[in-house]
């Protein structure tokens, strides 16, 4: 009776602390990416998956429209995009607005070029373990994460497209 | 010495209620209802009527820190 009510016991204890903590598996870099998939934003517009932007340097940002350091930078990824697309680079932007229309309402005085998928449930939030608002992810041809960026500070988009730059020029 | 290991049953089993709000849900904690005064024009008034009765100011919400100074 004694060692089963502790392993129950034991076994409770671990689960409420696993529930309790934060993101225990963020992505870190040097690490792949996980899969995705998720609808756009836009309705009548195709899924969003990692498999659909297969084999071109990838940026992953995640977004809200609540967050107002994302809402800065976002505009500034737009350049970024145009700037350098033409090379193969794919920026997505993950809103994670519940309701989503928060972020539409963003999105029709801000337009953006690049797709914008919708999660709202934060799924794909907990498969990146992100850790705060904004969270962002460079992805080589190859699936590895080579810049994790946490944040959105004056001066991070310089760094952020150095990065940009050199992962395009090794692929 | 059963109720009480029905006790700590209970309260471990509570802890597993208990959620962090993740990064991505802080925005619910901005919402209009979430906000602990329910009229901000209201508590604008009782926080005056307060300072001007008790000749301080502050301390209560999370901006100034009730020195009286003002």
């Amino acid at each position: 009776m004694f060692p089963k009510i502790r392993s129950t016991l034991t076994t409770l204890f671990s689960l409420s602390l696993a529930v309790a903590s934060p993101a225990l598996f963020a992505v870190e870099e040097g690490e792949q990416v996980p899969d995705f998939d998720l609808p756009s934003i836009y309705a009548g517009q195709d899924n969003i998956s990692l498999a659909s932007l297969q084999g071109k340097t990838l940026y992953v940002d995640f977004w809200a429209s609540w967050c107002a350091p994302c809402l800065v930078s976002l505009p500034q990824y737009n350049d970024l995009y145009l700037k350098y697309r033409d090379q193969g680079l794919e920026i997505i932007a993950i809103n994670v607005d519940n309701p989503i229309e928060d972020g539409l309402d963003f999105l029709e005085e801000t337009p953006l070029d690049f797709p914008i998928p919708a999660d709202p449930e934060g799924d794909a939030a907990e498969l990146f373990g992100v850790i705060g608002m904004p969270s962002s992810y460079l992805i080589a041809p190859d699936g590895e994460v080579k810049l994790v960026h946490m944040g959105f500070r004056s001066g991070d988009i310089e760094l952020i497209e150095t990065e940009i730059q050199k992962v395009l020029a090794e692929n | 010495m059963r109720s009480l290991r029905y006790c700590l049953l209970l309260s471990l089993l509570s802890l597993a209620a208990c959620s962090q709000v993740q990064p991505w849900e802080m925005g619910y904690l901005a919402r209009e209802e979430m906000a602990f005064e329910v009229d901000s024009l209201e508590s604008a008034l009782n926080d005056h009527i307060f300072f001007s009765k008790e000749a301080s100011s502050g301390g209560s919400s999370t901006t100034g820190g009730g020195c009286g100074c003002n």
